[in-house]
């Protein structure tokens, strides 16, 4: 994992120094009832979220991945408080929000970008006012607010006497994201949440947005959680990744260790259905078969076990729980990686880590 | 082998409202049977506009449509309104990017494909609602007889696309287009229905023309790349031409930037600026702006198609 900047050392915002991570996520649980379902029955619930905990540290880039409805965008949203979780606690550097840390402060110092960058501006606004908008509920003068926005048109590389004057709808795709970064750095966040804030724009586009927020990132000493689905996208930029899968964390670890040697299979079944970029080496068979299942009514015990090619009987019954299997390799939520859990793979655990790749896809590498 | 597809000289002007579009300008292409041709492009490429032409698709009132297409010996801008008719879905079929816009809510699939089979073939109701079992068992989806009753809205997204092409392939058409029929799905699924569409060509012997902005997805599916910028086919060849020995600028930088070929943390190689105004194209090359080989040559006159060997071409006076 890369080290923190400098920056963070100096930051007078700093609290708890560089040990401390700078969000802590315990238990956090968010549950949507599904509405009309019956007519003297309940409705089923959407378990969006189901317990999940991580840490993002200071300075490092956080990738999210997984399938649709799997819980990440509803985590982002829970971060941002843009939601009300059912359960858990968000602890923000040291102090826990909402309680030691007022939700408007917080708020200051976590931002988020989101995918449609037409969407998450307002259409009647100027570039320039939607940028000091922020800046100005939080206090600061006109004059101010308007130098601060002309500095950050500048940093995201838009000319600010060319555009602080023009309206989102002149604006090419590209562009308009490079203001929605402005805009969210115009309060000196320090965690910027990027929800697929690259996947709507052209790949010449989504290249040049990427350098921008590696510069940017090193510049204002921030720390990225980086959502997207595009695995290429999230190896290319992140330190740590977390995989999710209907509403729970099925792996945690090292982006490296993670996209080299993936623990859960899961995870390994993901990153196979990538396209390969070699004509002569396409894909033979689909990793997984059937679509993502509905989080209204997920499956017993493991999650992933109904599309499992590991699976046995005690996936059904029990639940895994985050572990890692070696040290220094990534902690995956399989019972197969945990000693004694019943699942005869874990048996052989003493052996070295198994090759989760060939034994998902036997006919292939038959 | 035999063009079951040839386009000569189209070009597409929108006329609707303000400055007209050229959304595509001289196009010539040609697919042979039972090959995959891709049209690799960004938004406001042309590759979707090219794609409707051969099945008449856009508003006669509003765009202007010149060049010549011919599909399996029809001329497509000839025929009268029933003759471009018998030509859709029986000749030429389409599949989309948004199944759940494609298909009609109101009626469950098993209707819909039976009524397009209906309408261009002499059977009996019961031969066609077989055949639709077929299909539906043909594109693999679980439980088909109970499926067929089903309406679009209680299928998720990777059945929905599944039971499209089954719709598209009622009529055995001889040629498929696909205008990013997996651009909205997840991976994991997203390589089942290109495996799938992959397995149906060999099957059925189609010729197959795929609109996809992911290299990634090109290479998964194409024989052929056509890459356009601006309208235009700015480089064409066999994928491993195209992959390998990109000669186009706009080709390589498009492959440079790849984040796949990238490690961690690198600067990404980029193209600057963005895809240009189709109402304000420069006079020569629309990719001279953008581009670090451009010189007073460049600016003066649209370069054109150039075959090279292997049938890889580039239009670009400096490859």
């Amino acid at each position: 994992m890369s080290t923190a900047p400098d920056t963070l050392a100096t930051d007078p915002r700093d609290r708890g120094g560089p040990a401390q991570s700078l969000l802590s996520i315990n238990g956090l649980v968010k549950h949507f009832p599904v509405k009309g379902s019956g007519f003297f029955g309940r409705g089923g619930v959407v378990r969006a979220v189901d317990g999940v905990s991580f840490d993002i540290r200071k300075g490092e880039t956080l990738g999210v991945v997984g399938e649709s409805g799997c819980g990440k965008s509803t985590t982002a949203r829970l971060l941002m408080h843009l939601i009300k979780p059912d359960h858990g606690e968000i602890i923000f550097d040291g102090e826990k929000v909402g309680i030691d840390l007022p939700l408007s402060e917080y708020r200051r110092q976590v931002q988020m970008v989101f995918q449609d960058s037409y969407a998450s501006l307002n259409p009647r606004l100027t570039i320039e006012d939607s940028i000091t908008f922020g800046p100005r509920i939080h206090g600061m003068a006109e004059t101010a607010a308007r130098a601060k926005a002309h500095d950050l048109l500048a940093r995201v590389g838009l000319d600010p006497s060319r555009f602080a004057g023009r309206y989102p709808h002149e604006l090419s795709g590209g562009q308009r994201q490079r203001v929605n970064i402005a805009r969210a750095l115009a309060l000196d966040p320090r965690l910027l949440i990027l929800d697929e804030a690259v996947s709507a724009l052209d790949k010449s586009v989504e290249a040049q947005v990427l350098n921008l927020l590696q510069d940017l990132k090193a510049d204002f000493g921030l720390t990225y959680m980086f959502i997207s689905h595009d695995l290429n996208v999230v190896r290319f930029m992140v330190d740590r990744v977390m995989v999710m899968y209907l509403g729970t964390v099925a792996e945690l670890g090292e982006g490296e260790a993670v996209f080299a040697s993936p623990s859960h299979p899961y995870t390994a079944a993901l990153l196979a259905s990538m396209p390969k970029m070699d004509p002569s080496e396409r894909t033979i068979e689909a990793p997984l078969t059937g679509d993502p299942p509905n989080p209204i009514n997920p499956p017993s015990g493991c999650r992933f076990h109904p599309r499992c090619k590991l699976a046995e009987p005690v996936c059904a019954t029990i639940q895994p729980s985050l572990t890692a299997s070696a040290p220094g390799t990534s902690q995956a939520a399989c019972l197969a990686l945990v000693p004694q859990s019943g699942h005869t793979l874990a048996a052989r655990l003493s052996l070295p880590v198994p090759d989760i790749e060939s034994m998902l896809m036997p006919e292939a590498s038959a | 082998m035999s063009n079951l597809v040839s386009i000569e000289g189209l070009t597409v002007t929108f006329t609707g409202r303000g400055k007209p579009v050229r959304a595509v300008d001289h196009v010539s292409l040609e697919v042979e049977k039972g090959s995959v041709l891709v049209l690799l492009g960004e938004s406001g490429s042309g590759k979707s506009v090219t794609l409707r032409s051969l099945l008449r698709l856009h508003p006669e009132k509003t765009s202007k449509v010149s060049g010549r297409i011919i599909v399996d010996g029809h001329d497509i801008m000839a025929l009268s309104k029933t003759g471009i008719g018998d030509v859709r879905g029986r000749t030429v079929s389409m599949i989309f990017q948004e199944p759940m816009l494609a298909l009609d809510p109101v009626y469950t699939l098993g209707q819909q494909i039976t009524e397009t089979i209906l309408r261009h073939e002499n059977v009996t109701p019961e031969q066609a609602h077989a055949r639709a079992l077929e299909l539906f068992e043909k594109v693999q989806i679980p439980s088909p007889e109970r499926r067929l009753n089903a309406y679009p809205h209680e299928m998720s997204g990777g059945m929905r696309q599944r039971a499209m092409i089954a719709l598209a392939l009622a009529c055995r058409p001889k040629v498929l287009l696909a205008d990013e029929p997996t651009t909205a799905l997840d991976a994991t699924v997203q390589i089942q229905i290109l495996l799938l569409l992959r397995a149906l060509q060999r099957e059925l012997g189609l010729s197959i023309v795929f609109v996809t902005h992911d290299i990634g997805v090109a290479v998964e599916i194409a024989d052929k790349i056509a890459v356009m910028y601006a309208g235009r086919i700015v480089e064409s060849g066999s994928v491993a031409d195209i992959l390998h020995t990109p000669r186009h600028p706009y080709t390589q930088g498009l492959l440079a930037s790849r984040v796949e070929r990238a490690k961690k943390g690198d600067r990404l190689k980029t193209i600057p600026g963005s895809p240009p105004d189709l109402t304000a194209l420069p006079p020569g090359c629309a990719f001279a702006p953008r581009c670090d080989k451009t010189t007073a040559a460049c600016r003066e006159q649209v370069p054109s198609l150039v075959t090279g060997a292997y049938d890889h071409a580039v239009a670009c006076i400096h490859a």
